[in-house]
């Protein structure tokens, strides 16, 4: 007998408050960031008070104080959201309503309704950040607010401890499901109503005009705004360049991207081409950072006459495209000419733009003729050997800006040389143009991956060679090889340029500031393997998963065949667990010989089966008495088979009993099919008898 | 239950309904006696409406997640509908393989409350939780039971007549862990319930002052028996009325009779009662019993049918009793509430 008394509080119905009184403030504790103090502070205040009055042994506030406290809490929202509906009015009117249900709990169901409501404010925190910390912190807060679901149907205190380890259980139990479910649950193409363009505030890359100073506010952002897998060995680094925008049209200050060209086929090309596989932070533009030249695209992407790839909607989330590209072709390799409209628009520059550029530029023409490499060189020759500096913190520029760079203050980074560069050719009659991107990056040695951050923007040049095409040229190279062929890293090592310390690498840093490095390479491998693994699961990628099973997510008989054997798995695997986790009594092994000795008889003469309740003293007498010729066989063996069973005997002495009795069994030959009666005509002719 | 916009009548043909349906339901199952075992074939499951409710909150997550596009909704969604679906484990498990025994009911008089206990064993190595056994509306205190143990709940029933009933169909359910499913069953545990007739003073009947004169006269004197009469033993002869010194002697256990040395054995009869209808007869039987047994008195009794032979003791007291509870009565199935007029 063990009838335990209840010791709980004076409403046995309450038994779970206390532990919901903690699930669902961590719930909510994400939001607080998002939401005005004063919500904070009501949420905060409402559950404190009924944690006081549970303590106290207190009554819930009485229903007409609720009622005040519901519509005055309503009433700021609206004052403070204009609405009650949409992500931030509805959190904050979920969190208010959750707090006053804590408050005013007057029985099983209103805790219950409260721990439901619970879920939903951890699925809403997905709002503001969908991070692998976020996940962790609402498995945790599921589980606290499953623990204070058993605890309020439990009927009686469960120690923490138990209950932890059965929420726990609950949990891990739920994950195949998760995963089946994740996997094969049909997905399409949100969004059903609204805009959710607030889902995750995107995080500008590249703008579409290359204003002097984008860049170098770029520099200085540490996140990641690209991260490639190559399917085979990745290409040296000074060979990536990674094309976003191109820019043909210059003001004397300013240069803007390229609108309204011409959609183009990609080349087809017999070249090796490096394929790769690219997870793109949200941009909120079009354009998709791609590696120099694109070969094949990317779904969903154009190829513009420039070799701008633009997506066919904004990328406003996180996405992940397969994409090739043939180093080494450039764009218009295969023209003899450019068209006149486009080589016009390649060697437009405002009159009175850069008059000391043009003047030097008409001397080195004088020196090499027609010779446009010459040329170029000649212009890389004086960048690198004027003391032009890199450096990301340049001078202001006043007047005109590329003379006043180009023989004045000499120093600037990458978007300040591309932009005088194409002044200087512009001046000397080549078609020039300006190409932003992404170059370097850092390899992830571990995840084998590139990451490419925003501060590893760049800005380029190409300069129209007829017969070579749209060749690539990177002034920046002259100044600063290393930043080229290390990346910015490697350019941050011989300069006392006040320079991010997540740009250098290795030297010159403290032991705090290589660990906070290395843990933050941690922290972006599994923040890329969340993302590219978990995140960037979308109906396209579901498609490409059910298409390598022959199964197509569109199609229901697909999805239930899907849906079927993922839950059938679990259940076998759920079963195989139960079966092993059963105790079960092996029957021992002289019992297992019995019973094939008793079956072998039986196939002669059914009448010789031993039956259960019969003693194998009894039944070996029966069949000797029956089949004279076995009765020394069967004595022997019923001898040895009690020795065996009941008898004390060492090892060696019961496994040499034990292939008595196997021995003894051979002895007694097999019956012949043919004369055998069947097992059920037995058992018939039995019942008739 | 008892909304007033559903008429009495048809209420109870709704209640006929639902006892026809749970009867096809459970047509494979056998009368279950004394203990039942629980097995996968009798305990069913459906959600709650705190289930329903978690489904719907979940569609509204799902919505969502699709309308975001958001893979972490998605993942919680599942992670949820998961639980929900192992719930269904959990709560089954509850239940199953549980050994619940109908325990003696002590019988009680018209008009008091029964108390039937019931004894649950658990023997597969995992503790129940929150267990609720009840009959009708009645349902005991849940009850949680340790693994590899045992606990004992107690069902209260008002015992309306005296006769001798059989239980209704009882129903052991749990919502544990998460109050969104219930898995229940049937039990038809069958204890026997005696209802003894309440006791009713004849002399109070006869009214005032006469009473304890009319009361001798009820009894009827015997005469014939000395007081030091030995007579053999009978079970249910008190342990102190046995004369050892004679069971040295032959080996025999005797009694001795009347101690009380009156000499004469008193009867209870029927036709002596004052009243005229038969409850009220027993009604009165019975409180002379009680009053014969009290004092310590040898006393048989007369019923139309049936006669009780002189006697004396507790299990004397229990057999007139029962005759009386089962007096020209057939086993009838306990209402397990009041009913309502």
């Amino acid at each position: 007998m063990n009838t335990r008394a209840n010791t709980a509080a004076a409403n046995p119905d309450l038994r779970g408050l206390e532990l919901a009184l903690i699930a669902l403030p961590v719930a909510a504790l994400p939001h607080i960031a998002h939401q005005p103090p004063w919500i904070t502070l009501l949420v905060v205040l409402a559950i404190a008070a009924r944690a006081w009055l549970l303590s106290s042994g207190r009554q819930a506030p009485s229903i007409g104080i609720m009622a005040l406290l519901a519509v005055l809490a309503g009433s700021l929202t609206l004052v403070q959201y204009g609405t009650v509906f949409g992500q931030e009015a509805g959190t904050a009117l979920l969190l208010i309503m959750i707090a006053f249900k804590l408050l005013e709990a007057r029985n099983r169901r209103d805790i219950v309704i409260a721990l439901f409501l619970g879920y939903f404010v951890v699925v809403t925190t997905y709002f503001f950040d969908q991070s692998i910390l976020t996940a962790a912190y609402s498995l945790l807060a599921t589980w606290l607010l499953t623990a204070a679901l058993i605890q309020v149907h439990a009927e009686r205190h469960i120690e923490r401890r138990r209950l932890a380890r059965q929420a726990g259980a609950m949990l891990l139990h739920a994950l195949p499901f998760m995963l089946v479910l994740f996997l094969a649950f049909p997905r399409i193409q949100g969004p059903l109503w609204g805009d959710p363009q607030r889902e995750e505030t995107a995080r500008t890359g590249l703008s579409d005009e290359l204003n002097p100073g984008d860049i170098a506010e770029l520099l200085q952002d540490e996140s990641t705004a690209l991260r490639v897998e190559f399917d085979a060995a990745a290409p040296p680094l000074r060979a990536q360049y990674w094309r976003a925008l191109v820019m043909t049209d210059f003001d004397g200050r300013r240069w803007s991207t390229d609108r309204n060209t011409e959609v183009i086929q990609p080349p087809v090309t017999d070249d090796t081409l490096v394929h790769y596989t690219a997870t793109l932070e949200p941009t909120r533009v079009r354009y998709l950072p791609v590696l120099d030249y694109p070969a094949v695209l990317p779904d969903g992407a154009e190829l513009h006459a420039n070799y701008q790839v633009l997506r066919d909607r904004r990328i406003t989330r996180r996405i992940q495209y397969q994409a090739a590209a043939d180093l080494t072709t450039p764009p218009g390799a295969d023209d003899p000419q450019l068209p006149p409209a486009e080589r016009a628009r390649a060697l437009d520059l405002p009159a009175a733009a850069a008059p000391r550029a043009r003047t030097k530029v008409a001397l080195w023409r004088a020196t090499h003729g027609d010779d446009d490499r010459a040329l170029i060189d000649a212009a890389l020759q004086r960048f690198a050997a004027e003391p032009y500096r890199y450096t990301l913190q340049p001078p202001r520029l006043a007047g005109d800006a590329t003379d006043q760079f180009l023989f004045e203050t000499q120093a600037g980074y990458c978007e300040h040389y591309a932009s005088a560069f194409a002044v200087l050719m512009r001046a000397a009659g080549i078609p020039t143009r300006v190409v932003t991107g992404y170059q370097g990056g850092s390899w992830q040695t571990r995840g084998e991956y590139l990451r490419l951050r925003n501060a590893d923007a760049h800005a380029w040049n190409e300069v129209w060679l007829d017969g070579q095409g749209w060749v690539r040229v990177d002034p920046t190279a002259a100044i600063a090889p290393e930043r080229i062929e290390q990346g910015l890293p490697g350019l941050a090592r011989d300069t006392d340029e006040p320079i991010p310390a997540f740009l250098r690498r290795g030297e010159g840093l403290s032991w705090l500031q290589s660990t906070h490095l290395s843990l933050e390479d941690w922290r972006d491998f599994a923040r890329f393997r969340w993302e590219s693994w978990v995140l960037a699961f979308d109906p396209e990628r579901q498609r490409e998963l059910f298409a390598r099973l022959g199964l197509d997510p569109r199609d229901w008989r697909s999805v239930l065949i899907a849906l079927g054997t993922g839950f059938g798995t679990i259940g076998l695997i759920a079963l195989a667990w139960v079966w092993i986790r059963t105790p079960r009594h092996r029957r021992p092994a002289a019992d297992r010989v019995l019973g094939q000795l008793s079956r072998r008889l039986a196939r002669h003469d059914p009448t010789l089966a031993r039956a259960p309740y019969e003693p194998v003293d009894a039944w070996s007498r029966r069949v000797a008495h029956a089949h004279p010729e076995l009765g020394t066989t069967l004595e022997t063996f019923a001898r040895t088979y009690n020795r065996q069973r009941f008898g004390r005997l060492t090892p060696e002495q019961r496994t040499a009993d034990l292939h008595q009795l196997r021995g003894l069994l051979r002895t007694v030959p097999r019956a012949r099919p043919a004369f055998a009666p069947r097992r059920n005509d037995a058992s018939r002719q039995r019942a008739a008898n | 239950m008892r909304a007033d916009s559903v008429s009495g009548a048809d209420r109870h043909r709704l209640h006929r309904l639902r006892d026809d349906a749970i009867r096809w339901i459970t047509r494979r199952h056998a009368h279950d006696g004394e203990t039942a075992r629980l097995g996968r074939d009798r305990v069913y499951i459906l959600p709650t409406r705190a289930g329903y409710t978690l489904v719907a909150i979940l569609l509204v997550m799902l919505l969502g997640a699709i309308n975001y596009s958001s893979n972490m909704a998605f993942l919680l969604t599942f992670l949820l509908v998961g639980i929900g679906h192992n719930a269904m484990w959990y709560t089954h498990r509850n239940l199953l393989g549980l050994r619940i025994t109908s325990l003696p009911v002590a019988p009680v008089f018209a008009g008091a409350t029964l108390s039937l206990p019931f004894r649950l064993e658990e023997a597969s190595g995992r503790p129940r939780e929150a267990l609720t056994l009840s009959i009708g509306t009645r349902a005991s205190a849940p009850l949680a039971i340790p693994a590899q143990d045992s606990a004992q709940v107690e069902l209260t029933l008002p015992a309306p007549a005296r006769g001798i009933y059989r239980l209704p169909r009882q129903r052991l359910h749990t919502r544990y862990p998460l109050g969104i499913l219930e898995a229940w069953t049937w039990l038809t545990l069958s204890p026997e319930i005696l209802v003894y007739p309440a006791p009713v003073n004849p002399g109070n009947v006869l009214g005032g002052a006469g009473g304890q004169a009319t009361a001798s006269q009820l009894r009827t004197r015997h005469r014939g028996e000395t007081p030091d009469h030995l007579r053999p033993y009978r079970p249910g002869d008190p342990p102190g009325r046995i004369v050892w010194k004679a069971f040295a002697r032959s080996g025999k256990l005797h009694v001795r009779e009347s101690v009380s040395g009156r000499g004469d054995h008193l009867w209870l009869d029927w036709e002596a009662m004052p009243a005229t209808d038969t409850e009220t007869r027993l009604a009165m039987l019975c409180h002379q019993v009680l009053a014969a047994h009290a004092e310590g008195r040898i006393f048989g009794m007369r019923l139309p049918d049936l006669t009780v032979d002189p006697g004396q003791g507790s299990r004397h007291r229990e057999r007139c009793l029962r005759s009386l509870a089962q007096f020209r009565s057939e086993p009838r199935v306990l209402a397990p509430e009041t009913p309502r007029t």
